[in-house]
């Protein structure tokens, strides 16, 4: 065998590593941001204001009116999705019940604006399809919030 | 994101082992047993902050806080698991246990996706890294390897999701302390809309190509 393959320990180290960097640079600083936005949205009103006008559309999906936060951020950036969706929940804003139901909305459609570039335009897909392909993601993201529910009152 | 997949990694019977190890571990099934299978589950091998012992034990992050202290607190947290779950992931790229999925799932490429067993590669490398996969993708279709329309339904697959691994268990990881299901159901949920939206885009380029068809025959 050609390869030289690293011992078992060192394998952990280097994948430790990388989720070492992915935690502190990637998601700590997300983390961070999404806690700052909901302690403003908090103080200024914001967040109750916004609740109250989401709130017949959110209970469409059976989430409450804040929901729209993390749905929002989300489609700029998972990382940002998460972190307001763990703000929220922290704060009692939203339940473990919405924040597990969520979670594959949040990644289903996260980051769209960003990861159309990153692998629609590197792959050089055709741009005939990039809005369809826009839709399908966040038609993902929605269809999944029905799933998860259904699956959460299943599983009691 | 850096992958760390190699073009020639062996895939043994250590690799198939290895792979089903850790999808144990992922799945969260033994997360609520009582007996020795506790011992591979995530959940318990993360395990918990010691207590400060205030009157409601509560941890290091106390309770109350708010904003970027707050934030931060929690982000510290939620290293740990994160730094747990890509070491296992590497050493199950270590041993072929990547590869290992690929050899399994390539045949159903075809049935599932409608695209070229081929694309395995790219397959897992989009699990870890958006920038790889669509990278990889780019170049299946400028060898020739698949059609444009092989690359839009494969694309629809990564977008939507992309980069899942590094996403579930990196940024997701804020959310696993809120989890009321198995670990690995959410994950589960994603990959079925992902295979779904792939078929939504592969129906209406059919669809697409077929009306052109007609029409340049008229």
């Amino acid at each position: 065998m050609a390869e030289n393959r690293l011992g078992i320990l060192d394998m952990f180290v280097a994948g430790a590593r990388r989720g070492f960097n992915i935690s502190m640079t990637g998601m700590l600083p997300n983390v961070v941001m999404a806690f700052v936005v909901i302690r403003f949205l908090n103080l200024s009103g914001l967040l109750t204001l916004i609740s109250k006008i989401a709130a017949p559309l959110m209970a469409v999906f059976g989430l409450p009116g804040e929901a729209v936060v993390v749905l929002v951020t989300a489609f700029m950036s998972t990382g940002g999705g998460c972190g307001s969706a763990a703000a929220l929940a922290a704060s009692g804003s939203i339940s473990y019940v919405h924040a597990t139901q969520l979670l594959p909305c949040i990644i289903l459609m996260g980051s769209m604006i960003q990861y159309m570039g990153r692998c629609l335009g590197t792959a050089d897909a055709s741009r005939k399809y990039w809005w369809l392909h826009c839709v399908i993601s966040v038609m993902n993201g929605l269809l999944a919030l029905w799933v998860m529910k259904i699956l959460i009152l299943f599983t009691g | 994101m850096d992958s760390n997949i190699k073009q020639e990694t062996n895939v043994t019977w250590v690799s198939y082992l290895v792979l089903f190890i850790v999808i144990v571990i992922f799945s969260g099934i033994f997360a609520k047993s009582t007996g020795i299978f506790k011992a591979v589950d995530f959940g318990q091998l993360v395990g918990d902050f010691g207590k400060i012992p205030f009157e409601k034990g509560y941890n290091f992050r106390g309770t109350g806080g708010s904003g970027a202290k707050d934030g931060f607190l929690m982000a510290l947290q939620l290293t740990p698991p994160v730094i747990l779950a890509l070491g296992i992931v590497s050493i199950c790229e270590g041993y072929g246990g990547l590869m290992a999925a690929h050899r399994l799932l390539s045949p159903l490429f075809r049935p599932l996706l409608g695209i070229p067993g081929i694309c395995g590669l790219a397959f897992i490398a989009s699990l870890q890294s958006t920038d790889t996969g669509g990278g990889m993708t780019k170049e299946l279709f400028d060898s020739g390897f698949i059609s444009d329309q092989e690359r839009t339904i494969f694309c629809q697959f990564q977008l939507s999701g992309d980069a899942t691994i590094t996403n579930y268990f990196g940024s997701g990881a804020a959310l696993f302390p809120f989890l009321i299901l198995p670990l690995g159901l959410p994950l589960l949920v994603i990959f079925f809309f992902k295979i779904l939206g792939a078929n939504i885009m592969r129906f209406i380029i059919n669809m697409d190509f077929k009306r052109q068809a007609d029409n340049t025959a008229h």
